[in-house]
């Protein structure tokens, strides 16, 4: 078929998703009790109030944990529940238990929690760096030197750039079942990015081996990161329910919940110097990046590296120190979210590109196209870049969107009109392939052929829109020569393929479609050998297609039929007693990384593209609209192309919310102000403007079927609307002071308008240069 | 008690008596187990929860998408819900079909919710055409497509029915043929049922319930709401004497769509768009609006430019009338009495030119940071005789700014005179900083907006306006 048959039960209602499956008559509802504040400590919790209030209300807490109370992965540094004390807005200090989700909630307002003293909540990652409180150690990567090269550069140009948090709004919220076994363990369906982590810390929580934790995955409702490490809480909160009463417990957190509780992008504030000569040539960058971590570890350690990879954009720049600080704070954790930290490392570059081609006088497009990656560039973290695509896909983008042309309209149109005002700016990428972690490029698959010669399909994928399982099916299907309608991806199981990674790092393809190929293709090599010898021939002669045994070349009967189909030689086989199913493992190869030297090659190639962004400002009110996107993405060889121009819309649509409209306010002593989707608004209809997307289709042999991957490269487009704007409120203002602080939001706009920026955001210093403004 | 209500659900009549009232997205999802609904947000922001209702208005059976989750269950009697299921009884509709060809659904969580609003102008009569596309799934959220899957499943559908049948029955038969509704549901929607209108002793005054049950999304077992709607005339809007009377459960979307209104006051539709979503405005009454006693009501805010009074009764019948302008006491506190409800608002039927604006950060379906509305009558010469100007978003009540809008009148005003308005009205603001905007952002914008006031109603001025 040529559309996504995984989308048919989604639009006619009937896809299942955690709260749509049929509960049992036991079920209990679990409601979690959320700490009020940012910071403080309570001396215990009043609930004989609560239990009143039902008998079927059950209240749990840190003390009900058989095993170890903790769920991070790298320290021990966050409870599941809380013990006494808190350290951010929403930490969950008790679990309630009753017969329906509404009685849960009435016993969970009936709670009291005793003698609270509020502590000092840190909320900025500067000063929780002032004062001390990082996580782990800063890392530090850098090329050639930087304090020399700036001695040298014509001009130098110092920065501050600030980019805000970033709320996941998957439509499904966080959830679990969770169902006591007779054998003493839980199983558990999981709405998580990562099906045995979850199994890992059920297992750590109740104090069980894995074994006797199954998890189940069918698909999310939307996750883009946010059901990675943050999936974990929830999962394990409904097991210990399960486990303590041992009844089905459910766990479906309403949004403000979700909201309230769980981690999101991590906001940055960084400083940049960046140094060129008066042609235009970058010759040094140095940038510090405070991360705001939040309270507690979480990903934060694959974050900052993957800011720090990123942090020279598509730009071959000789000489680079770039410094990335994990600061804890008292925000609710910050984890992943498509780009893993890269979007804030692009940020930073291009702000520090921007406001260069002010300093210089120059078209920022053009100082961009000049400063390009090529091919056998070394990155400054000592990688060498095989094929660069980045002069490809900026210069088509650049003849797409008619570059020259649509500047000199835009300056017509601004000369002509007072209150409105346009702007445009481009953004190339390129972005590193491969887990940053090296230890997570892995992954399993189990293929079994039925003997009706249907196929099964298990890896440790997770469907989530992303329509991973639609491209192993049809990698699958390829593979056996069979339509794709003979094979089923089946839900994401840790008893099926074991120590799984998470579905993350847009590596879910590379990985599990190529550990499924693997698999798909050590059956087939059975089932050709078998065939060969019942025709009396050599198995390199005959071929799958169309769901037909065939001859193949070199056979001088190519092209003929032999008369069997897939499904006869599979029941024949099965009949000689063939095994018919497989499991094949991947490990994506020639991956090293020295992380004392901050120096290897960490990916496994990189992705390349382009786009130019268009926007109208309305000076009068401060509010902007996006007229049109160009965009050109380098997908290498599509394995479904509708999906893929699917993720780079859906990509660049959070991107450009990120950078423009989401707002995460916090107030000022930690507590989230932006908690309902009232206060916190991400792109509608409206909002988006007219996208034209091209692809660059040269075959990547990196990857399997010469395809490349998708699912975050394409966010960092978004942050071309963010200088797009800038570009119109600077036609409208000129001599206003540039500021680099994502989102863009109209509060903002209108700030510069008034000229009410307050530290001039960027600070030049002229070396040899004369000031020629 | 609550009252025994008679309702359909796709194509059965439900009789129920509800233990309590609750969000028909409870009763769908947990009762009667469709669970092709989907709680997003359960707050009306995000469409996951779509259904479509038919009701009776003004004796016309009127099918429109609302989202359940706001939707009160006893407010269903004699009334028609149709989900999903009952959309797919028969299989892949042609916007299902839409959807699957451009890969419009990738999670799919929001897919069922896209699919009832565009069946939804479906049933409406459309037009089908860009514009209305994109309004009818403005109340929609998806975080997976970027939309333009989307937009390019509306435009397959624009170009397979360009033009719909205009009578209703007609386009029922025609819906049924080309498979977007099943026969058997469409056959269905002729008539609507039988309500039972029990009487009972009510606890509780609602309209829509679309702010309602966002505060409220588990109400109390002792709630038992009155539904305006259940009142004679209560959706009509009529003319007596000098006034148009507006009953109390007359919806933005009503209100935008009358002759009258837009006769009255000529251009004001244009406004319908930046206020709330299709599905939220097909529910919430201008009487909520108020009543909420929000700072930052839209309908508010324009109701007070036009000079709008309320009818207040009693539980006994008795009324009275109040001044829009003198109903806000203090933050969300409205000057009636528990047992008093709104009637009816009123507004002078003299022609007004009105201006509305809105800043907020989400162009469409967010709550503004500053709206204000600015009304005046004009002689044929353009000689000012009467100018109100309201603001909201900058005081603890929506405020009537009468010192700043008397610059305004008299002869054809100035640029001058027009800025000093601006300033006038910016000085008489002390607006406090919240997630929507700090204190100073809202009083630069005050001023900015009576500019945009006066240029959307003199043009001419633009130039020397623009700051
Ligand atoms: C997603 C969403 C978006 C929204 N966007 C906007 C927006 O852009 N602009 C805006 O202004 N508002 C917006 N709102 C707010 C709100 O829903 C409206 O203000 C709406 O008009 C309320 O009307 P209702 O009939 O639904 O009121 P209900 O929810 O039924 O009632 C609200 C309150 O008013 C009382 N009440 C209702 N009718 C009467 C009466 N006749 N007499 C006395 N008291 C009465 C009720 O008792 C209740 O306390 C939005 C709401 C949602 C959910
Ligand atoms: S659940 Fe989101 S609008 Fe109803
Ligand atoms: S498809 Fe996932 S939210 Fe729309």
């Amino acid at each position: 078929m040529n559309y996504n048959t995984d989308s048919i039960p989604h639009v006619l209602g009937t896809t299942l998703y955690i709260d749509d499956l049929p509960e049992a008559s036991t079920l209990l509802h679990a409601v979690p009790l959320l700490s009020p504040t940012a910071h403080g400590t309570y001396s215990g919790l009043e609930v004989s109030e609560a239990l009143a209030v039902h008998p079927s209300v059950r209240i749990l807490t840190a003390r009900d944990v058989p095993g170890k109370n903790e769920l991070g992965m790298v320290m021990d540094d966050e409870p599941l529940l809380a013990d006494r004390k808190w350290h951010y807005q929403g930490e969950v200090l008790a679990l309630v238990l009753a017969a329906t989700k509404s009685l849960a909630r009435k016993a969970l307002t009936k709670i009291a929690i005793l003698n609270i003293t509020e502590l000092p909540a840190i909320t900025d990652a500067r000063e929780a760096y002032a004062q001390g409180k990082i996580i782990l150690k800063p890392r530090v990567q850098q090329c050639g030197d930087t304090e020399q090269a700036l001695t040298d550069c014509d001009i130098v140009i110092r920065g501050r750039v600030e980019s805000g948090g970033q709320e996941h709004v998957y439509l499904e919220t966080q959830g679990a079942i969770a169902f006591p076994e007779d054998t003493g363990g839980i199983r558990l369906i999981a709405g998580t990015q990562s099906p045995s982590l979850v199994q890992q810390v059920v297992a750590r929580i109740l104090g069980l081996p894995m074994h006797k934790i199954e998890i189940e995955t069918r698909r999310l409702g939307g996750a883009f990161g946010g059901k990675e490490e943050q999936a974990n809480a929830w999962a394990a909160l409904a097991a210990l329910g399960a486990y303590v009463t041992k009844r089905p417990v459910k766990l479906y957190l309403n949004r403000r919940d979700d909201m309230q509780a769980t981690g999101k992008r991590h906001p940055y504030s960084s400083d940049f110097t960046i140094g060129l000569s008066k042609d235009g040539t970058i010759r040094a960058f140095e940038a510090v990046f405070y991360q705001n971590s939040g309270a507690s570890t979480d990903l934060s350690p694959a974050i900052i590296p993957r800011t720090l990879f990123h942090a020279c954009g598509a730009y071959r720049i000789p000489n680079v120190k770039v410094t990335g600080i994990m600061c804890r704070t008292n925000l609710v954790p910050f984890t992943a979210f498509r780009g893993f930290g890269g979007p804030q490392g692009f940020f930073v570059i291009e702000s520090a590109i921007e406001a260069a081609a002010h300093a210089l006088h120059m078209d920022p497009m053009e100082l961009r196209l000049k400063n390009l990656v090529h091919t056998n560039d070394r990155t400054h973290y000592g990688m060498r870049l095989e094929d660069a695509r980045a002069e490809a896909t900026v210069k088509r983008c650049m003849e797409l969107a008619d570059w020259h042309k649509l500047r000199a309209s835009i300056d017509e149109f601004n000369s002509k009109n007072h209150r409105y005002k346009k702007g445009a700016a481009g953004i190339p990428i390129c972005f590193g392939i491969s887990f940053t972690k090296l230890m997570m490029n892995q992954g399993g698959a189990l293929v079994h052929v039925y003997h009706d010669g249907s196929v099964s399909v298990s890896t440790g994928a997770v469907e989530m829109g992303q329509g991973v399982n639609r491209k192993i099916t049809l990698l699958t299907a390829r593979c056996f020569g069979i339509p794709e309608t003979r094979v089923k991806v089946e839900t994401t199981r840790t008893t099926t393929v074991a120590n799984t990674q998470p579905t993350a790092a847009s590596t879910g393809t590379d990985i599990n479609g190529a550990a499924a190929c693997i698999a798909a293709e050590q059956i087939k090599e059975r089932l050709l050998l078998f065939a060969a010898e019942m025709l009396h021939t050599i198995k390199t002669e005959l071929d799958f297609s169309n769901g037909r045994l065939v001859y193949v070349k070199p056979s001088d009967k190519a092209g003929q039929d032999t008369g069997y189909s897939f499904d006869d030689i599979v029941k024949k086989a099965y009949e000689s007693r063939i095994d018919l199913s497989a499991h094949a493992f991947y490990a994506t190869p020639d991956l090293f990384y020295n992380m004392e030297k901050e120096h290897g090659k960490p990916f496994a190639y990189h992705v390349y593209g382009c786009a130019i962004v268009t926007a109208t400002v309305d000076t009068l009110k401060g509010t902007y609209r996006f007229d049109t996107a160009w965009i050109v993405h380098d997908l290498a060889n599509s394995i479904a192309p509708d999906i893929d121009s699917g993720q780079i819309e859906g990509a660049f649509a959070q991107g450009l919310g990120w950078s423009t409209l989401e707002e995460l306010c916090f107030s000022s002593d930690g507590r989230l102000l932006s908690n309902t989707l009232s206060t916190y608004k991400v792109p509608d209809a409206h909002f988006m403007p007219e996208m034209i997307v091209e692809i660059l289709d040269t075959p990547n042999p990196h990857a399997v079927a010469n395809s490349k991957a998708i699912g975050e490269p394409p966010f960092m487009y978004g942050i071309a609307g963010y200088f797009a704007v800038l570009d119109a409120l600077h036609a409208a203002n000129p001599t206003g002071t540039l500021f680099f602080d994502l989102p863009m939001t109209p509060e903002k706009a209108l700030r510069y308008l008034d000229n009410l920026v307050e530290s001039p955001a960027t600070l030049k210093t002229h070396n040899n240069i004369e000031e020629n403004q | 008690m609550q009252r025994t209500i008679r309702f359909r659900l796709n194509t059965e009549e439900h009789t129920i008596t509800p233990e309590r009232e609750q969000p028909a997205l409870d009763w769908i999802r947990n009762t009667a187990q469709l669970k092709g609904t989907k709680e997003g947000c359960r707050e009306g922001d995000c469409g996951a929860c779509m259904v479509i209702l038919g009701e009776n208005i003004e004796g016309k059976p009127v099918y429109r998408a609302v989202t359940s989750c706001t939707l009160g269950l006893s407010d269903l009697d004699g009334k028609h819900i149709i989900t999903i299921e009952g959309i797919a009884a028969a299989g892949i509709t042609p916007v299902m079909q839409a959807f699957l060809e451009t890969g419009a659904s990738q999670c799919g969580f929001c897919s069922p919710g896209f699919v009832v609003a565009l069946t939804a102008l479906f049933i409406e009569g459309g037009p089908i055409d860009y514009h209305h596309a994109i309004t009818a799934i403005d109340g929609n959220l998806c975080r997976c497509t970027g939309y333009g899957s989307i937009r390019r499943a509306t435009a397959k559908l624009i170009e397979a029915f360009p033009e719909l049948p205009k009578d209703f029955a007609t386009r029922l038969a025609f819906l049924a043929e080309k498979g977007i509704l099943p026969q058997a549901l469409a056959d269905t929607m002729h008539t609507l049922p039988e309500p039972i209108r029990e009487i009972v002793s009510t606890t509780k005054t609602l309209g829509g319930g679309t702010d309602f049950f966002v505060q409220n999304p588990d109400p109390d077992q002792e709630l038992i709401p009155h539904y305006t709607d259940l009142e004679p005339h209560a959706q009509q809007i009529r003319l007596e004497d000098d006034r148009l009377i507006i009953g109390s459960a007359v919806t933005m979307r009503d209100f935008f769509a009358s002759e009258r209104i837009r006769t009255m006051y000529p251009g004001i539709e244009q406004y319908e768009q930046y206020i709330a979503s299709t599905p939220i405005r097909n529910r919430a009454t201008l009487a909520g609006n108020i009543a909420n006693a929000s700072p930052i009501a839209d309908m508010t805010i324009l109701l007070l430019a036009l000079g709008a009074e309320l009818i207040i009764k009693n539980a006994h019948g008795s009324s009275r009338s109040l001044s829009l302008q003198n109903a806000f006491i203090s933050y969300k506190k409205l000057a009636i009495e528990s047992e008093e409800r709104i009637d009816a608002i009123m507004i002078p039927a003299t022609t007004v030119r009105i201006s509305f604006e809105k800043v907020s950060k989400r162009e469409h379906l967010d709550i503004a940071t500053v709206n204000s509305a600015l009304a005046v009558e004009e002689a044929r010469d353009g000689t000012i005789k009467q100018a109100r100007l309201a603001i909201g978003g900058v005081a603890p009540i929506p405020l009537i700014l009468e010192e700043a809008a008397a610059m305004l009148l008299g002869s054809r005003p100035t640029a001058e005179r027009i800025l000093q308005a601006a300033e006038r009205a910016q000085a008489a603001v002390s607006p406090i900083t919240d997630v929507r905007g700090t204190s100073e952002y809202r009083k630069r914008l005050v001023y900015r907006l009576v500019l945009a006031h006066a240029i959307r109603l003199w043009p001419e001025r633009e130039e020397e306006l623009l700051p």
